[in-house]
């Protein structure tokens, strides 16, 4: 009878103190997991790298049509393009390539609040209110993300970076593209870092410019 | 009592990187093997803790795994002492 009180108090005993360290537990043992799995891995490229010759002869045959495969369909994409093109063209929509290159004549960090100074005026056509694009797009406006289509607002910070505020709800990922909202879907910037607090309901977004603004020799002005 | 500790080792080594159909079959064949192997109740609460839903604290929820091997530990002391060995 004894001993069975003695087990039953170990039982409870070793439950208690478990119950408490089973994290601790957890984290002392992931690291023997992990150095199994890399093992195991490299037993598996150990017996592969003995396969037989006929097994890399069948991989070979499977990887050519693979191949054969992705080159279809890209080849098939690219007659897409031409086609989206050729659509838009016909609708009235294309892109008006009435641009004309402007040469920068300084740039930041020499022109204060990321100033350019550019070589064409009113000879050119050009007044106060045009549009000045990078060749990737607009510096600010209506844009919106890539991955949710999400109307966002980018706001300047200056050196070509940009913040944007969405719902916390929202995902969204380091590398994540922010296109123009128009037909043509210009890149404009690209997701750097994302911070949020938990009792926040909207997560701050920085972004930066695919172009270095501080190495920038030409722009497109609209007139 | 050498036994006894390598016994422990081993199941503990099972448990933590061969497969539950190893591991399980070596705690009650050590459970039969060893008398008293209370170490058993260490090493199935430490299957709760590493791949059940763990262990809670004061409460009276026990994985079937870990309630078998008490009845089977309680079990066996009533067995070990109504057989005679003459060995």
């Amino acid at each position: 009878m004894t001993r069975i009180v003695v087990l039953v108090t170990i039982f409870i005993l070793t439950g208690v103190l478990l119950s408490f360290f089973d994290s601790i537990i957890i984290s002392a043992i992931s690291p023997i997991w992990k150095s199994e799995n890399s093992i195991v891995r490299s037993l598996r490229n150990g017996i592969s790298f003995f396969n037989s010759k006929k097994s890399l002869i069948e991989e070979n045959a499977f990887l050519k049509e693979k191949l054969s495969s992705l080159e279809a369909e890209t080849s098939s994409l690219s007659r897409q393009c031409v086609q989206e093109s050729a659509l838009l063209e016909l609708m009235g929509r294309r892109q008006d390539p009435s641009t004309i290159a402007a040469a920068i004549l300084t740039r930041p960090p020499q022109t204060p609040y990321d100033v350019i100074i550019i070589d064409v005026g009113s000879n050119e056509s050009i007044r106060i209110g045009s549009e000045v694009s990078l060749p990737e797009g607009p510096v600010l406006g209506v844009v919106s993300l890539e991955r949710n289509n999400i109307p966002v607002v980018l706001t300047g910070l200056g050196g070509g970076n940009f913040k944007l505020i969405i719902p916390r709800d929202i995902e969204i990922n380091i590398g994540d593209r922010v296109l123009s909202s128009d037909i043509t879907s210009r890149l404009l910037a690209i997701i750097e870092e994302i911070s949020s607090k938990p009792t926040d309901s909207f997560k701050e977004i920085l972004a930066r410019s695919p172009a270095n603004i501080f190495t920038l020799r030409f722009v497109s002005v609209t007139p | 009592m050498i036994h006894r500790i390598l016994g422990s080792i081993i199941v503990f080594v099972s448990i933590i990187i061969l497969p539950y159909w190893v591991y399980i079959p070596l705690l009650f064949i050590a459970i039969i093997i060893f008398p008293f192997f209370w170490e058993g109740i260490v090493l199935v609460l430490l299957i709760d803790v590493l791949y059940g839903n763990g262990v809670k604290a004061l409460s009276w929820s026990v994985s079937p795994l870990a309630f078998s091997v008490l009845v089977l530990l309680i079990v066996l002391l009533y067995l070990r002492d109504s057989l005679r060995s003459y060995a």
